[in-house]
């Protein structure tokens, strides 16, 4: 068989999303790939500047369909950094656990779709089992399942209730049991590890030549963790190990998630303790009203806001499941931002696909983009 | 007349059905009653019985699988279509039946059609050769087993076509794979069968299950079946080795292009040639539709007892199948490839090598002893 390039997406079961991955070919070794993105471009930050603060966290949970609170959790930080105001310690709590519980949500379902490309298939139905779990709780306190709408700027909108932390905690007793199964599942088999081990490697230092950064750049043994290294939150108060592998492949980026959702149940028992014993309120007081509800202010008021109201810019950086995120927020005065500009992590990781991709065979695709765990809604904003 | 044999079974319905036809169309009644006429069409109701057999047998093999596999994945499979689901499969054979049925613009008409028709012909006239009891073939084929294995390798050939004429790059690298697997595993397949030869002295398998009456051949040739069974996984094109039909990197693999009626083929085929490859360990290695002696005589003597346990035995061997296509990944071609050349072909020739020395020491009759084993 000659050379040729084939589609592989954007409607492509490998793609998890909607993107386009061109491969050139030889038989079954890959040449040469060309990732295409935009597909499912939304145009999120541009919406954003014509909305009131508040309206902005309803796309934060668009922008990454598996990780909607994570993004509100960064959205909402760099927006009081640019308005000045400063969350309740127990919201900032709140958050820290919706985080928290965010990534083992993510990461779970990145082994599921993981192991489907594979063609492992019930784990793809334990993973979903296991994740559903998570969904109900936030759905308990936030109402929602995928879109939370939960994060407010200066708290969240409502505390959790009553018997929450306990239900948590039978969830987090539920889940670690669970991690082993997986475990067994995957790293017991000798097929996987052949599927897998020295497969798609990414060193360390290109990693970082490349901005990739999240599991892939910790599998490649860096410890580089913006909860450790620049703690946002309250990630400083809480107890955690950063996971690391040295394999710098597949594999290794497996076992650093598996990893990092045993250390998210630690953080996330210490969280609940702390909430039990640590009752308040969950949105700061004095907030300005157009941060809110939709308003438009009139006349003298209006006149007020544009001039009094303290001008700023916030960033505020995550360590989000898949990788570093960023937000960038201008506050030029006003109800709404300015310029909200937003790093997506999956779009540098993506980026660098042809680094690990090519050389290896066309049935490594799947796994190795697996690996990366892509969403596309984070790429196309 | 004693109905022992699936061929006096259709002889009798055929004269029965032209006796009837005699008795209402008096004039019928004399070129119907020729004996040529009688065999015609008993032949034509032999083959109608084969084929429901062989079709009612796959469709419940797929939901057979669908609710292990359910039960794997914690969850329980159909449930919706008859009780537990049991008519799912016809209610999705039926709207696969009503699909429209397309052809790429650029695709080669002959191949696009021909290839799953082929396919799926070959698969079905597996099962005129493998009987699933006494009386079921007549007995009149004494290289039965390899006629059996001729039809099972078909398969590449019509997958090959029809994934070259549909003109997809997905389906053209689906059936090269399937090609190269298939043809990499038909050699330790048939070099497992040359060890039941060995043992049992013939081609035939009604006699193959006749010589297990002492001992089933699983006990002295446990590494030609383990050789045999991996093999058929890989003719079969199930997880871990369903590579031609990889859906995370090649979409459907060599179907790609089908839809409707001629997926639906493919599927059945598929399926039947699961439920043939089954059928085929049970034969070699199982003891076809034999019970080891020391069972109580109850649980053989009932009317269709031997059918009955050679089903049971064929889904239990293909539960196992299932199983592992509950527990593992699928392997990549070069790996596959590997397995099949540099691991399973040798280890067919030790089996070969292992039962011409259990032939030539005449330990054979040992294994009638062990319970387990039968005899």
């Amino acid at each position: 068989m000659s050379e040729m390039w084939i589609n592989m997406g954007p409607q492509h079961p490998m793609t998890h999303g909607l993107w386009n991955l061109r491969v050139r070919i030889d038989g079954e070794r890959i040449l040469d790939v060309d990732p295409e993105m935009g597909y499912l471009h939304r145009g999120i930050e541009k919406i954003s500047e014509d909305r009131h603060y508040n309206e902005v966290i309803t796309l934060m949970d668009r922008t990454c369909y598996v990780a909607g609170i994570a993004w509100e959790h960064l959205y909402v930080q760099a927006a009081e950094k640019a308005l000045g105001i400063a969350p309740t310690e127990r919201s900032d709590w709140i958050r820290m656990m919706s985080e928290e519980f965010q990534r083992l949500a993510s990461h779970i379902m990145w082994y599921a779709a993981f192991v489907q490309d594979l063609g492992l298939m019930s784990p793809f139905l334990y993973g979903m089992r296991d994740r559903d779990l998570i969904l109900d709780l936030f759905q308990s306190y936030t109402g929602g399942r995928l879109t939370y709408e939960y994060m407010r700027v200066g708290g969240v909108r409502n505390d959790v209730p009553e018997g929450f932390t306990h239900r948590a905690r039978e969830v987090l007793d539920w889940l670690e049991p669970r991690f082993v199964e997986y475990d067994r599942l995957c790293m017991g088999s000798d097929i996987f590890r052949r599927r897998c081990d020295d497969l798609g490697v990414l060193k360390a230092n290109d990693c970082v030549r490349l901005g990739v950064t999240g599991p892939m750049l910790r599998s490649a043994g860096s410890k580089r963790d913006l909860r450790k290294d620049r703690p946002y939150s309250r990630y400083s108060q809480v107890e955690f190990d950063v996971a690391t592998a040295d394999s710098a492949d597949v594999t290794g980026r497996y076992l650093v998630r598996m990893e990092e959702m045993r250390q998210s149940v630690r953080i996330l028992r210490q969280v609940l303790d702390w909430l039990d014993s640590h009752p308040g309120p969950v949105l700061a007081d004095h907030l300005p009203r157009w941060l809110g509800a939709p308003y438009a202010p009139i006349g003298r008021e209006a006149y007020l806001l544009k001039r009094n109201y303290p001008k700023g810019v916030g960033l505020s950086a995550i360590e989000e499941p898949h990788g570093e995120a960023c937000a960038y927020v201008v506050n030029e005065g006003g109800e709404h931002p300015y310029r909200v500009k937003f790093r997506s992590p999956v779009f540098a990781n993506l980026s660098a696909a042809h680094h690990y991709l090519v050389g290896y065979h066309v049935a490594d695709i799947p796994p190795i983009m697996g690996s990366v765990d892509v969403c596309v809604g984070e790429v196309d904003r | 007349m004693a109905l022992t044999t699936l061929w006096d079974v259709a002889y009798f319905l055929a004269s029965a059905l032209l006796t009837l036809v005699g008795r209402v169309i008096p004039p019928l009644a004399a070129p119907l009653s020729n004996g040529d006429v009688i065999w015609g069409l008993s032949a034509l109701v032999f083959g109608a019985i084969l084929l429901a057999a062989s079709m009612i047998n796959t469709i419940m093999l797929i939901w057979f699988e669908r609710k292990m596999l359910g039960r794997f994945m914690d969850r329980r499979g159909a449930m919706h279509v008859g009780y537990a689901g049991l008519l799912q499969n016809f209610a999705d054979g039926l709207k696969l039946f009503r699909k429209n049925t397309f052809k790429p613009r650029e695709a080669d008409e002959l191949g696009f059609y021909a290839g799953p028709i082929a396919y799926m012909v070959t698969s079905l006239l597996m099962f005129g050769v493998l009987p699933i009891s006494t009386g079921w073939s007549d007995g009149s084929l004494p290289l039965s087993m390899l006629l059996a294995l001729v039809i099972f390798s078909f398969a590449p050939l019509f997958i090959f076509i029809s994934a070259w004429s549909s003109n997809n790059k997905y389906s053209l690298m689906g059936g090269m794979r399937s090609a190269a697997q298939m043809i990499a595993y038909e050699v330790p397949i048939l070099l497992a069968v040359v060890a039941v030869v060995l043992v049992s002295g013939s081609f035939d398998l009604n006699t193959i299950v006749a010589e297990q009456q002492n001992y089933w051949f699983w006990g002295p040739l446990v590494l030609a079946m383990v050789v045999f069974a991996i093999g058929m996984l890989a003719e079969m094109e199930r997880i871990p080795f369903d590579l031609p039909e990889a859906e995370a990197e090649l979409v459907e693999g060599w179907n790609t292009e089908y839809g409707g009626m001629l997926f639906a083929f493919f599927m059945l085929a598929d399926y039947l040639r699961a439920l043939a490859g089954s059928f085929l360990i049970v034969l070699l290695f199982l003891g076809g539709w034999t019970l080891p002696t020391y069972v109580p005589s109850a649980l053989t003597t009932f009317p269709l007892a031997g059918i009955f346990w050679f089903l049971v035995k064929t889904y239990a061997v293909f539960g196992v199948f299932v199983w592992i296509r509950a527990a593992l990944p699928r392997v990549r071609t070069d790996q596959l490839l590997r397995i099949g050349w540099m691991r399973m072909i040798p280890l067919s020739l030790a089996a070969v090598v292992l039962a011409a020395a259990l032939v030539l020491v005449k330990c054979l009759p040992v294994f009638g002893c062990i319970p387990s084993m039968g005899g």
